[in-house]
């Protein structure tokens, strides 16, 4: 579903952020990727939606060579991929209603479905009660749900999630797991950056460690 | 697919709610623009107007004698026409020149009834059929026995008439510039607006938006600020005109035939048209920058 050959990533003169990645990801995994602040994981995955191009290297997923995408190829891309984004990415005039549904809105789906899966995805995170709420008024954690939410609600055959428990305690950040590992469990393709090493010992999985831009290990 | 343009039609109307002081902005920029733009282009009408309206005149007046009796003024305008079988040539009598004028000073007309004495001459006026040398016509007809003056006009008219093209030349260019820096301005009072709603865009590009879509509320908004820009703008030439054409009809009354530029439905419409192409073409400007990262 996802594979990376000798990808290299660099800003300027600097030491390469990605440094010569190359991995594979099959369909239906559920992948940790996990390394030191600035190892290069938000990097990696911003990859994957072409919200950057690798310096060198290929970059394919779902079978496409990302980098030969057309520009009108993108969007369509990225709407078979939900994104957690670290810093959440809502848009702070929209209710977390609006903001879920957004996701739903610029596929041309009809106001009654975006309202219902959107209701239904806001449920399922535990902010029923906050549809109307507008982000500025909400918690860290309820903000990352509100995104979490967001990036389930097109049911996408790609889920990356961003430090996607970040800002949540220990309860939350089981039952938003499993959120993941139930999108999972439905077929969905996941990718989760952390580093969070308890979360790696509680929750078994592969887990691709990055150093430095390197992969230093894949088990 | 009809809910998307309704769902569209109905983002850019809530856009320019939430956010009126930048829309706001942008319209009163059009409103200047194409206020400007339309007081130039009336200017250049107007003036041309006048021009033309010299230019129709008789090509040759030749001034008779104040001696000769209109029976003895008439003879003369038959020499010359039998002289000139290449021309027009019209017989005006002093009676018939009051009564022009008379028309052409409109409600300053009234002011010749106070005249004891018709003080204008007959005259013979002959303007060639082709294209012909107006100064050798001019001579020739002076020659004949009861002519006291010649004036050929068109000589200062062809003048004028280079004058009136040179305007024209004038006109286009000088709007042609107001409308680049029109568009030029009003583009980047939309990229304020757009600016603040880059987030939204780069979001929206995230989630999975084509180009098309994230730019099609913005051009909507465009086109809308453009047509408040326009009735904006047609209200205050029309308040101008109603201010100021009282005072040019008295300068046109001279110009025989020509008419003072009014703002009409067609310039209106022309107006509104001009208002929607910069405001989507403002927004198409400034969308475009934020589209491409
Ligand atoms: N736009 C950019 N321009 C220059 N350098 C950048 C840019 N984006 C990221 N970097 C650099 O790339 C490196 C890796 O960043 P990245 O965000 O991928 O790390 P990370 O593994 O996600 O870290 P964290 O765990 O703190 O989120 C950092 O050193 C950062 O300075
Ligand atoms: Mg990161």
């Amino acid at each position: 579903m996802i594979q990376l050959f000798h990808v290299t990533k660099r800003w300027s003169d600097d030491p390469p952020v990605l440094d010569d990645v190359t991995l594979r990801v099959e369909k239906g995994e559920f992948v940790w990727l996990t390394g030191p602040s600035g190892a290069g994981k938000t990097t990696l995955l911003r990859l994957l939606f072409c919200a950057d191009e690798p310096t060198s290297g290929q970059v394919i997923v779902g079978g496409r060579n990302v980098n030969r995408l057309s520009a009108g190829g993108v969007p369509f891309l990225r709407r078979n991929i939900g994104v957690v984004f670290q810093d959440f990415k809502l848009l702070p005039n929209r209710t977390a209603l609006e903001n879920v549904g957004f996701a739903l809105e610029v596929m041309g789906a009809s106001d009654a479905k975006i309202r219902e899966r959107a209701h239904k995805r806001l449920a399922q995170v535990g902010l029923a009660d906050k549809v109307g709420s507008l982000p500025l008024r909400m918690s860290g954690g309820e903000q990352q749900r509100v995104a979490i939410a967001r990036a389930l609600v097109n049911e996408p055959a790609i889920l990356l999630a961003d430090e996607p428990t970040g800002n949540l305690d220990a309860s939350l950040t089981d039952s938003i797991l499993q959120l993941l590992f139930d999108a999972n469990a439905r077929g969905a393709t996941v990718v989760v950056a952390t580093h969070d090493r308890a979360l790696l010992g509680r929750y078994q999985r592969r887990t691709i460690q990055l150093h430095h831009g390197k992969v230093t290990s894949d088990a | 697919m009809t809910h998307v343009a309704w769902r569209l039609v109905r983002r850019a109307l809530l856009n320019l709610w939430r956010a009126p002081v930048p829309s706001l902005l942008a319209v009163v920029t059009i409103t200047l623009a194409l206020f400007l733009g339309g007081a130039l282009a009336f200017t250049v009408l107007g003036a041309r107007a006048l021009l033309v309206s010299w230019g129709a005149q008789p090509a040759v007046t030749a001034y008779l004698d104040r001696a000769l009796s209109e029976e003895q003024a008439r003879g003369v305008a038959d020499r010359v026409r039998s002289a000139e079988p290449g021309a027009e040539v019209v017989f005006v009598s002093p009676a018939q020149a009051l009564d022009r004028l008379r028309v052409q000073l409109g409600d300053l007309g009234g002011t010749l009834d106070g005249l004891s004495r018709n003080p204008l001459p007959a005259t013979v006026e002959v303007s060639p059929r082709g294209a012909g040398d107006l100064r050798a016509l001019a001579a020739r007809v002076s020659q004949v026995a009861g002519v006291a003056d010649v004036d050929y006009g068109r000589e200062w008219v062809d003048r004028l008439e280079a004058l009136g093209n040179a305007l024209r030349g004038f006109g286009t260019g000088s709007l042609a510039l107001v409308g680049l820096a029109a568009l030029l301005v009003v583009a980047n009072t939309i990229r304020l607006a757009v600016y603040a709603r880059r987030d939204e865009i780069e979001i929206m590009k995230l989630v999975g938006a084509t180009d098309r879509y994230v730019r099609a509320p913005f051009l909507l908004e465009g086109a809308l600020q453009g047509l408040c820009g326009a009735a904006l703008a047609a209200a205050g030439l029309l308040a101008v005109q109603r201010l100021l054409l009282p005072r040019a009809a008295a300068a046109f009354a001279f110009a025989s035939g020509a008419q003072a530029p009014h703002l009409s439905a067609q310039h209106c419409a022309l107006l509104a048209a001009a208002g929607a192409l910069v405001g989507l073409c403002g927004s198409y400007l400034a969308v475009a920058r934020f589209l491409r990262t």
